[in-house]
C-alpha cells in the first residue's frame, strides 16, 4: 500500500510564466520515512500543497492512502494527514499550551485527553517548562519543536514536514530526527523535504529528487549513491541531477 | 461548537495579550466622542444659549431704536452694546469694528426713522378719515426717500444667523409701525367719542404659534444638542474603526502561517470565522455601550448635556449587533483583499473616513447635494445613525428600525460572500 501516489501531475499558477509541475509522478511506500528533494522552485511546496489540499492541482491524480484528494474525500485526508509547514503556523502572543489547546479544539480534541497529550509531547520534545511561555519568547528550535507538536496532535497517519529541521541548532535537530525515526517506528508514514541532504541521507529510506515540476531519480539513498561511481554522498548524487547553476 | 467557542476563547487571550492594543480600542473612541461632543457643542448652541454681543449705534433716539435694543435684549440671546470704553459707538468704528471680527453685528437705526414711521402711520390714518368722511388731518412729513435700519455682519458671520438676525429686526420694525398705527387709530376714535377700548390688541394677536414636538417624547430640546447627535455618530464611526483590528489581525494570521494550519486542520473554516465574528461583534457592542454611558454619565459632568436614550433598548441593542456585524464583516473584507498591514490599515482608515464623511456622521446628510445625498444614503454608517436615530430621537421601536438594520445585515452578508470568493479564488 502507498501513502502517497502522484500521478501526472500539472499546475501552473495564475500569471506564472512558467508552470510549477510538469507531469509529475511518484509513489511512496506506506510506513516510510521519505525524503522530497530539489532545489528552491523544483516544485516541492506545490507539490505538498496539493497533497494536503490547499491548492488545487491543474490537472493529474494524487491519492493519500488510496483515497483520492477531491473534495469528496478532503476532510478524511486532513484527518489522516498531518502537516509541518515551512513557517512557525503558531500564534505568537499565545503561550505553547494555549497554541496546541486551541489546535486539539479544531481537531474536535478536547479535556483531559487533549491536556494529557499535550503533556506527553511537551515531553518528548523537551518543552515541558516552556509550555506555559508565549511563544514568541521561544529559541527558533522551541518554536520548530511545538510546531511538530501542533501537527501531530490528532495522531495522524501520514506526517508531512517541510524543512523541519531549518535554523535550529545542533541539538534540537538531532531531538527532532530522532523522535521522527521514533514516530515512523509506530507506524506513521513520514515525507520530509529538506536542503539539509547529509541529513536526508541518514533519515530517509528513500528520496525522490524532483526538479523543474518532473521527477528526476527515486530510490533508497545508498542505491543512488551507488549509481554514480563518482558520488560518495547524496549531495553528490543531487547536483549530478540537478547541476551546479544557482537556483532563485 | 468546539471550533466556534475555541476561536472565540483564542481572540479573547490574543486581546488580553495586546494591553496596549485593548487600551486604544476602548479608551480612543471615548476620548473621540468626548472631545468632539465638546468642540461641536457650541455651533449646536449657537442660537440657542450662546449670547452674541450686538453693536448698536442709535441715531434716531425714539421709538424705533428703543423699541429695537430693548427686543434684542430681551431675546436672551443678544448683548447689546452702544458705547466702547465710555465712549458711544459710532458708524464709523462700529464698521470697523465688526470687519475686524470683533462683533458679529452692528445695527445702524438711522436719524429720524421713528418720525417716518409716525408720519406713515399718520398718512394711513388721513386717508382712512378722509374716507370715513371725516376731515382730520394729522400731520405728514414732506420727505418722500425711504430710511433704512442698517445691518452690518462679520463676513465670517453664517448665512442662518444674518436669517435670522433679518427675520427679528423685520419683527421688530412690524411691531414698531403696527404698535405706532393702533395708537393712531386709537386716537382717531376717541376724537368721535367712541368708547375706549383695548381689544385691537388683542384681536391682533388672535392667532398665535405653538411649537410641538412631533414625536413621542416629552423633550422637544433633545434633538438639538451636541451630545445627542455626537455620541451616536461618532460611536458608529468608532466602532466602524474595528476594521483596522480585525484586518491586521487576519493579514498576521496569513503571514505568520496560523490560517495554513487552520486550513489544513478538518472541519469548515466558516466555524472559525464565525467564531472570531462573534467575537469582534462582542467588542464592537461592548464599544457602543461603553460610549452610551460616556454620554449617559461624563460629558454632563463635563457641562455637556446628558444622553437620552430611546425608550427601546431591545431596538438599541439590534442595531448596535448588527453595526457591529457589518463592521466585522468589512474589516474580514479588507484583511482578506489586502496583502500587507500597511495597504488594509491606509485602506480601512482612509475608507471609514470617507464611508463617515458621506454617511451623515460629521454633518447631516440632509444639508448635503442631493448627488452626495443620495450616495451617502448608500454607506452603512447612515444606516446606522438612522436607526440610532429612530431610537433615540423619534422613540421607535423594533419595528421601526428594521429597514436599516436589514440593510446591515444585508451588507454584511454581501461583504462576507466578497471576502469567501476571494479567498475560494487564491487556493484554485
Amino acid at each position: 500500500m502507498t501513502s502517497i501516489a502522484v500521478q501526472d501531475l500539472h499546475k501552473t499558477y495564475k500569471g506564472a510564466l512558467e508552470p510549477s509541475l510538469k507531469g509529475l509522478s511518484f509513489s511512496f511506500q506506506k510506513n516510510a520515512i521519505v525524503g522530497l528533494l530539489g532545489p528552491n522552485g523544483a516544485g516541492k511546496t506545490t507539490t505538498i500543497s496539493i497533497l494536503c489540499g490547499l491548492v488545487k492541482a491543474g490537472s493529474g491524480q494524487v491519492k493519500i492512502f488510496d483515497l483520492p484528494q477531491d473534495a469528496a474525500h478532503r476532510e478524511t485526508i486532513k484527518r489522516l494527514v498531518g502537516v509541518v509547514p515551512q513557517q512557525i503556523a503558531l500564534f505568537p502572543e499565545l503561550t505553547a499550551i494555549e497554541n496546541l489547546v486551541y489546535f486539539g479544539n479544531l481537531y474536535g480534541l478536547k479535556g483531559k485527553g487533549l491536556r494529557s497529550r499535550i503533556d506527553e509531547y511537551l515531553q518528548v520534545f523537551g518543552l515541558e517548562k516552556n509550555g506555559n511561555k508565549e511563544v514568541h519568547r521561544f529559541s527558533g528550535g522551541m518554536k520548530r519543536r511545538t510546531n511538530i507538536i501542533a501537527a501531530i496532535l490528532h495522531q495522524p497517519q501520514l506526517l508531512i514536514l517541510d524543512e523541519p529541521t531549518a535554523g535550529v541548532d545542533v541539538q534540537s535537530r538531532s531531538m527532532i530526527l530522532q523522535f521522527l525515526r521514533e514516530y515512523n517506528r509506530q507506524g506513521v508514514s513520514i515525507v520530509y523535504t529538506s536542503h539539509l541532504l547529509e541529513e536526508a541521507q541518514t533519515i530517509c529510506s528513500e528520496v525522490a529528487i524532483i526538479d523543474e515540476g518532473r521527477l528526476i531519480v527515486q530510490g533508497t539513498p545508498d542505491a543512488l549513491i551507488a549509481r554514480h561511481g563518482d558520488c560518495s554522498n547524496l549531495e553528490d548524487v543531487f547536483l549530478h541531477y540537478t547541476g551546479q547553476a544557482v537556483r532563485d | 461548537m468546539l471550533r466556534l467557542l475555541a476561536t472565540i476563547k483564542k481572540e479573547w487571550l490574543l486581546l488580553l495579550r495586546d494591553r496596549t492594543g485593548i487600551t486604544l480600542l476602548f479608551a480612543m473612541p471615548v476620548v473621540l466622542i468626548t472631545v468632539m461632543a465638546l468642540i461641536e457643542d457650541a455651533p449646536f448652541r449657537e442660537y440657542q444659549e450662546v449670547k452674541f454681543d450686538i453693536l448698536t449705534v442709535d441715531n434716531d433716539h425714539g421709538r424705533l431704536g428703543r423699541y429695537i435694543q430693548e427686543g434684542l435684549q430681551s431675546s436672551g440671546q443678544f448683548n447689546i452694546v452702544d458705547s466702547v470704553k465710555g465712549h458711544p459707538v459710532t458708524e464709523q468704528a462700529a464698521k470697523e469694528m465688526v470687519n475686524a471680527g470683533d462683533y458679529k453685528i452692528c445695527i445702524i437705526i438711522p436719524q429720524g426713522a421713528t418720525g417716518a414711521i409716525v408720519s406713515n402711520a399718520n398718512k394711513i390714518v388721513n386717508d382712512i378719515s378722509r374716507r370715513m368722511g371725516t376731515s382730520i388731518a394729522l400731520p405728514v412729513s414732506a420727505r418722500t426717500d425711504s430710511l433704512h435700519v442698517t445691518v452690518y455682519f462679520d463676513p465670517a458671520a453664517k448665512k442662518a444667523f444674518k436669517s435670522a438676525i433679518h427675520q427679528a429686526l423685520d419683527n421688530f420694525l412690524t411691531q414698531v409701525e403696527t404698535d405706532l398705527l393702533m395708537d393712531r387709530i386709537k386716537q382717531q376714535l376717541k376724537r368721535k367719542d367712541v368708547p375706549e377700548t383695548d381689544t385691537m390688541q388683542i384681536q391682533l394677536k388672535a392667532v398665535g404659534l405653538k411649537e410641538q414636538f412631533a414625536g413621542e417624547s416629552k423633550q422637544p430640546d433633545v434633538i438639538s444638542n451636541s451630545v445627542q447627535h455626537n455620541v451616536p455618530a461618532w460611536s458608529i464611526f468608532a466602532m466602524f474603526f474595528i476594521v483596522i483590528p480585525i484586518a491586521g489581525n487576519m493579514i498576521r494570521e496569513r503571514e505568520d502561517g496560523s490560517l495554513l494550519r487552520m486550513k489544513l486542520i478538518p472541519g469548515s473554516y466558516l466555524a472559525i470565522l464565525a467564531g472570531k465574528m462573534l467575537f469582534f461583534v462582542g467588542v464592537c457592542v461592548v464599544q457602543f455601550y461603553l460610549m452610551i454611558l460616556v454620554g449617559m454619565y461624563l460629558l454632563p459632568m463635563l457641562g455637556l448635556p446628558k444622553l437620552m436614550l430611546g425608550h427601546s433598548h431591545v431596538a438599541t441593542f439590534i442595531v448596535a449587533v448588527c453595526i457591529g456585524l457589518a463592521a466585522t464583516s468589512y474589516g474580514i473584507l479588507v484583511g482578506t483583499v489586502f496583502k500587507t498591514p500597511n495597504q488594509a490599515l491606509n485602506f480601512g482608515a482612509i475608507s471609514i473616513v470617507i464611508l463617515s464623511a458621506i454617511g451623515g456622521i460629521w454633518i447631516p446628510l440632509e444639508i448635503m447635494p442631493p448627488t452626495l445625498q443620495y450616495i451617502g444614503h448608500l454607506s452603512p454608517l447612515s444606516w446606522g445613525l438612522d436607526a440610532i436615530n429612530n431610537i433615540y430621537l423619534r422613540n421607535m421601536g423594533v419595528q421601526h428600525i428594521l429597514a436599516d438594520v436589514s440593510k446591515l445585515v444585508v451588507c454584511a452578508a454581501v461583504m462576507l460572500c466578497i471576502a469567501a470568493g476571494i479567498e475560494k479564488r487564491r487556493i484554485s
